[in-house]
C-alpha cells in the first residue's frame, strides 16, 4: 500500500476550510489536516 | 464526516520548504512537533492594526477581527456595563459597531482621522453615513488623531487624548485595518507583493514548489486596475481557498480576480461599492468621469420606496465604466451586483443605460436608478 498523499493546511477561518474541503473532495485519498491557533474555526465566512 | 483533521488550539511557527515539514506549538498542552506535508496551503488570514500610542495594551481596549474577539466584547459589555465607548477608525466594522453599541445602549463616540465616515468612499456616500449615525445618536468626531490613552489605576482607559481634545472614554474599540499574517512564510521564503501580503497567481500558488495561499494573508487580482491588491474579505478568501485546495490537490482551477465589491449596513442604510473610487481611478491614470444621481429604490407610490443616491466613475475618453457606490434605505446592497457584472465585462456607461432590467412597480421603477444615472453620465462622455 502507498502512503498517501499529506495536504497541510495553515489557518481555519475561511480560506483554510474552503481548501480544505474543495482538496478532499477532489481527492478523498488526500491525507488533510487543518492547525487553526484559536479555539473555533470557520467562522469567517 | 469529511475525514478532514482539524487541530485548533495548535499555532504554526516555522516553515521548512526545504525538508517539507512545519512547526507547530500545541497552546493547549505546551507541546512543539513536527508534521511534515506534501502541499501546503498558507490561509494565516490577518489580525486587527493597533495604534502604536502609550496605553494600547489596557484591558478595556479592543479589536474586532473574529469570533473571540467578538465573545470578549460582548462579555465585557454584560460585566462591567459600561456607558462610554470610544470607536477608533470609520471603516466598516467601526460602522458596524456603532450601530451594535447604541443597540446596547452605550453612549457612542466615533473618531475619524477625516472630516466624515468611511473615508475610502465618495464623499456624496459618506455624508449619508455621517447623516444616519447623526440620526442614531452618535457623535461623530472629524479630524481625531489618538495620541494616547488614559488609565486609571487597574490599568483600564478613562480617557482618550487626541491631537485636539481629551475625550473620557470607559470601553474602547480599536478598528484601524488589518495586517496580513505573511511572518512564517516570508521567513521561510515566500515573496510578499507590494502590498506586504504573500504575492500569487490565478492558481494561487507561491513562489516556493507545492505551496499555495488564499484569503486575507494574500494579494488579489484587480480586474479593473490590473493591479494586485489587498482585498481582506470572506468571500473572496472563500473562493481563493477553492481554487488553492483544488489545485493542491493535484487540480488545475483558477481565480481570476476580483473587481472590488462590498456592501455594509449602519443601522437602517444600505451602502454598496464595486470598482474604483474617484481618487484611485485617477491614481491609476484614467480620465475620471463621474455622475451622481438621486432616485427611488421603487415607483414612489408603492410602499417602502426610499431615495437611493447612485454614483458611476467612468473613463470619460471611452465611457467604460470604473467603479459605482450607492448608499440608501432599500435596493441597494443587491442592485450593486449589476454593476459588478459591469466591470467584469468592462462595458460602457452607454450599454449599461440601454440595459433591459425587469420592472414591475413593488421591486423597481420603469427607469431604474442604475440607468437614470448611466443616461445622466453619457452626457459627459467625450464623443
Amino acid at each position: 500500500m502507498s502512503k498517501k498523499e499529506k495536504l497541510v493546511i495553515i489557518g481555519g477561518s475561511a480560506g483554510g476550510p474552503s481548501a480544505a474541503a474543495r482538496a478532499k473532495r477532489f481527492n478523498p485519498d488526500l491525507e488533510v489536516t487543518m492547525f487553526e491557533q484559536g479555539r473555533f474555526v470557520s467562522y469567517g465566512s | 464526516m469529511q475525514d478532514i483533521e482539524v487541530k485548533t488550539e495548535h499555532r504554526v511557527t516555522k516553515i521548512d520548504p526545504k525538508e517539507k515539514k512545519i512547526q507547530v506549538d500545541n497552546l493547549s498542552k505546551s507541546e512543539t512537533q513536527w508534521f511534515p506535508y506534501d502541499q501546503l496551503v498558507i490561509a494565516t488570514g490577518a489580525r486587527s492594526r493597533r495604534l502604536n500610542i502609550p496605553g494600547n495594551d489596557s484591558k478595556n481596549i479592543f479589536t474586532l477581527k473574529d469570533l473571540q474577539d467578538g465573545i470578549h466584547i460582548k462579555n465585557y459589555i454584560d460585566e462591567k456595563r459600561p456607558n462610554q465607548v470610544a470607536v477608533l477608525g470609520g471603516g466598516f466594522i467601526g460602522l458596524e459597531m456603532c450601530e451594535a453599541f447604541r443597540l446596547r445602549n452605550m453612549e457612542t463616540f466615533l473618531f475619524c482621522r477625516r472630516d466624515l465616515p468611511a473615508g475610502n468612499l465618495e464623499r456624496e456616500i459618506s455624508e449619508k453615513i455621517l447623516n444616519e449615525l447623526q440620526e442614531n445618536g452618535v457623535h461623530f468626531l472629524d479630524h481625531q488623531e489618538p495620541v494616547a490613552f488614559r488609565l486609571n489605576s487597574n490599568g483600564e482607559i478613562t480617557s482618550i487624548e487626541t491631537s485636539k481634545d481629551q475625550f473620557p472614554a470607559d470601553m474602547v474599540l480599536m478598528a484601524v485595518g488589518v495586517i496580513p499574517n505573511v511572518e512564517i512564510a516570508r521567513k521561510a521564503g515566500v515573496e510578499l507583493g507590494k502590498t506586504g501580503a504573500i504575492r500569487t497567481d490565478t492558481a494561487q500558488k507561491t513562489n516556493l514548489v507545492d505551496i499555495y495561499t488564499a484569503g486575507d494573508c494574500c494579494e488579489a487580482f484587480n480586474l479593473v486596475s490590473q493591479d494586485w491588491v489587498h482585498t481582506p474579505l470572506g468571500d473572496i478568501a472563500n473562493k481563493q481557498g477553492r481554487v488553492a485546495g483544488e489545485n493542491a490537490a493535484g487540480g488545475r482551477a483558477t481565480f481570476l480576480g476580483v473587481v472590488g465589491s462590498a456592501a455594509f449596513k449602519v443601522f437602517e442604510l444600505e451602502v454598496a461599492f464595486t470598482g474604483l473610487g474617484t481618487q484611485a481611478a485617477q491614481r491609476y491614470g484614467f480620465e475620471v468621469g463621474s455622475q451622481v444621481i438621486e432616485a427611488e429604490s421603487k415607483v414612489g407610490y408603492m410602499p417602502g420606496a426610499k431615495r437611493i443616491v447612485v454614483k458611476l466613475i467612468f473613463d470619460r475618453k471611452n465611457g467604460r465604466v470604473l467603479g459605482a457606490q450607492m448608499v440608501g434605505k432599500e435596493g441597494v446592497a443587491r442592485r450593486i451586483n449589476t454593476l459588478a457584472v459591469a466591470l467584469h465585462q468592462k462595458m460602457t456607461i452607454d450599454e449599461i443605460a440601454r440595459l433591459d432590467f425587469a420592472y414591475a412597480p413593488p421591486f423597481s421603477a420603469p427607469m431604474d436608478p442604475i440607468l437614470i444615472a448611466a443616461e445622466q453620465a453619457a452626457k459627459k462622455i467625450v464623443k
